[in-house]
């Protein structure tokens, strides 16, 4: 149990960070502390929020998946790709979908039972769903924009309830729903279990290698919701998002609310911690109209105390250190 | 000083070999043409305008191919080279830096007689242009400039665009409009020449007129959403924005939706500018974008080529000529969107 509590215990701090930065761009900041701003902020890094949320699945079952975005980018321009071209709107998001899910059983075959880690499948499958997708479906193209006839989709990106954009009410159900999956279901427990030690998982009869599929298909399915927000948002999509470091940003929120790279601790509370915390940085570093040097350092800073935090409250050790492990 | 004399003396070849081979066609063809009526200074000029681009090899590295403007150029270079009797050669880097440094030291090796790049900072091939002129290949660069110039540079004065941009904004915007005089900028990478100098350009302007305060400058890095996530910040502190200025047109049009979902539309004045693909008059109808600067894609792949042609039939050696050739600008608003724009090629 020990472990657990120390997970609690770096999402807290994280928590108080958070509420700290508030509180200080609330004071010296004019127009931080309002409610169109707070709306703002939690819009801005719903798509991130998203993402993580898929990534904490995978990181909790001690996973890591470098292509979630190329799988986001990717499968989200394949099914604007397919809307013209007389295919109704459900189907051509549904054949987005499939093929995101079958990214992630693929990625997730490799890993549970070719055993190659977890870390060289997917970063070798961020390239290769970008360049086959890219000449192999898309034609070449790099930009993708949302047809006419799908305008209908827009609503996703651009309205809202009760002035709460749709964006922040996909990332608050898909959060919901990976917390009911992680702590109310049996799946959840296994998936908390794989992640701690996963030789026992499977001496206790838990399916290990299913269940890493089932782990991957969700992370990459999340990305493809998060891509469909995205396109919906800016009425394309941009494949050179794959070579940004949203990627690494989304690991980042996950880190930094607490959920260890060496598996089975921490849970959707930490990507909430994380999002927060980061989308506060970012609001507040734009208001504040910083340079895009300095909002680096900032990033850079935040993840560095982010793994010092993670490494002192769960230092490696032999008993749990792995080949391939990073 | 052997290379020197090396070059000399295969330059000298090169001539001679030229001229054999142009004595040696020149007969039959100026005969059948000259009785035909035309005139030996015609038949000439044909001679030497052909030898100039027969055999030879064009290269061209975009930053990455599949986006309208990279297209456009592919297209239109791949088809007047053709007509002219050389071989196009692409190698497309995928948006990966390091991929784009080895595309250009290979086609070092591989000697093309023209190179035709796409810098996507200031400094990423400045030291490679060097070598390739070294190496007696003509370098011309399109849009993006390097920090290294070569025997052309074709593409938009974004300085002047910077400068005219900002000056409609003053008037927009400055003393005696009745508005508030907010501007954001929206910059792409800022290590670009595209974005460093329009950025630098409109600083200038808006610094000479105190009536104009720009409250944002953020990095957008060619991104929709980003600008869309940097605007929408922008615009709950300052609802009373008066213009944004974002320095490429697609990456603009997420500033755009910004303004939309805000309310705003019509209210904050959306300024952009880029090749003017057609998605961009679609959205200008839609008033996502208010004003427009366009360098037309097409026309850019046509000066290209005039480059090529001037520097190939000049003689010139690579690392002889500096010359420009900005691109014609126009402005596209509502008013003039429609046919303002092209298709991509093949739609």
């Amino acid at each position: 149990m020990t472990a657990r509590e120390t997970h609690i215990g770096q999402g807290v701090i994280v928590a108080a960070v958070t509420v700290v930065a508030v509180a200080v761009f609330s004071v010296l900041l004019d127009g931080f502390a309002t409610l169109a701003n707070a709306v703002v902020l939690v819009r801005s890094v719903s798509v991130l929020g998203i993402l993580a949320t898929g990534m904490a699945i995978v990181v909790i079952a001690r996973g890591l998946d470098l292509s979630q975005v190329a799988t986001m980018a990717a499968t989200s321009a394949w099914a604007l790709k397919l809307m013209p071209g007389g295919l109704p709107l459900w189907a051509a998001l549904l054949a987005g979908l499939v093929l995101a899910l079958l990214i992630g059983l693929i990625n997730g075959a490799l890993i549970a039972y070719v055993e190659m880690p977890a870390l060289f499948v997917t970063l070798a499958m961020g390239f290769l769903i970008f360049g086959a997708v890219r000449t192999g479906l898309l034609g070449g193209d790099m930009l993708v924009y949302l047809p006419e006839s799908a305008k209908s989709l827009q609503i996703l990106g651009q309205e809202g309830i009760f002035g709460i954009p749709i964006p922040v009410f996909v990332f608050a159900t898909m959060a919901a729903a990976a917390h009911f999956l992680l702590s109310a279901t049996s799946i959840g427990r296994f998936i908390y279990a794989h992640g701690d030690n996963a030789e026992t998982a499977r001496l206790t009869g838990i399916p290990v290698r299913p269940l890493t599929l089932l782990e991957y298909a969700l992370c990459a399915a999340t990305g493809y919701v998060a891509g469909l927000i995205m396109a919906a948002s800016s009425a394309s999509v941009d494949l050179r998002i794959i070579n940004s470091t949203l990627n690494f940003d989304a690991i980042l929120v996950v880190v930094l609310g607490g959920i260890s790279l060496s598996g089975g601790r921490g849970g959707i509370g930490s990507v909430l911690a994380g999002t927060a915390l980061i989308g506060t940085l970012l609001n507040g570093m734009v208001i504040m109209n910083l340079s895009a040097e300095v909002q680096n350092i900032v990033k850079g800073l935040v993840l560095l105390g982010a793994i010092l935090l993670d490494n002192a409250l769960h230092p490696t050790d032999e008993e749990v250190m792995r080949q391939g492990d990073i | 000083m052997i290379g020197t004399t090396m070059r000399t003396l295969l330059a000298g070849a090169l001539a001679a070999g030229t001229l054999v081979a142009g004595a040696s066609s020149l007969p039959a063809s100026a005969g059948a043409e000259e009785a035909l009526g035309a005139s030996r200074a015609a038949v000439e000029a044909r001679r030497r305008f052909n030898a100039a681009f027969e055999g030879k090899t064009i290269a061209f590295v975009p930053i990455t191919m599949g986006v309208p403007l990279t297209i456009t150029w592919k297209d239109t270079i791949e088809r007047e080279a053709g007509k002219l009797g050389m071989k196009f050669v692409l190698r497309d880097p995928n948006l990966d830096m390091g991929a784009m440094t080895q595309a250009v030291s290979a086609l070092i090796g591989e000697r093309p007689d023209v190179m035709v790049v796409h810098n996507p900072s200031v400094q990423l091939l400045a030291k490679l242009l060097k070598k390739a002129e070294k190496a007696g290949i003509h370098v011309v660069q399109i849009n993006m400039a390097s920090n290294t110039p070569t025997s052309a540079y074709v593409g938009a004065d974004f300085y002047r665009i910077g400068k005219e941009t900002a000056e409609d904004i003053v008037t927009q915007c400055g003393a005696g409009s009745g508005r508030s005089g907010k501007v954001a900028i929206v910059e792409g990478d800022p290590t670009s020449s595209v974005s460093m100098e329009q950025v630098t350009a409109a600083k200038a302007v808006f610094a000479a007129h105190p009536d104009i305060q720009v409250v944002s400058s953020q990095p957008g890095y060619w991104d929709a959403n980003k600008a869309r996530e940097i605007t929408a910040s922008v615009l709950t502190q300052h609802p009373d924005l008066c213009a944004t200025y974002g320095v490429w047109g697609i990456m603009q049009l997420g500033a755009g939706q910004a303004i939309k979902e805000a309310g705003l539309t019509g209210k904050v004045l959306n300024y952009s500018n880029g090749g003017g693909p057609q998605i961009i008059c679609d959205s200008i109808k839609a008033g996502l974008i208010d004003k427009y600067w366009s360098f037309d894609a097409k026309l850019q792949g046509h000066d290209i080529m005039t480059a090529v042609k001037m520097i190939l039939q000049s003689g010139a050696a690579p690392g002889d000529l500096r010359t420009v050739l900005y691109s014609d600008t126009r402005m596209i608003t509502a008013e003039n969107a429609d046919g303002a724009c092209w298709q991509m090629p093949g739609q």
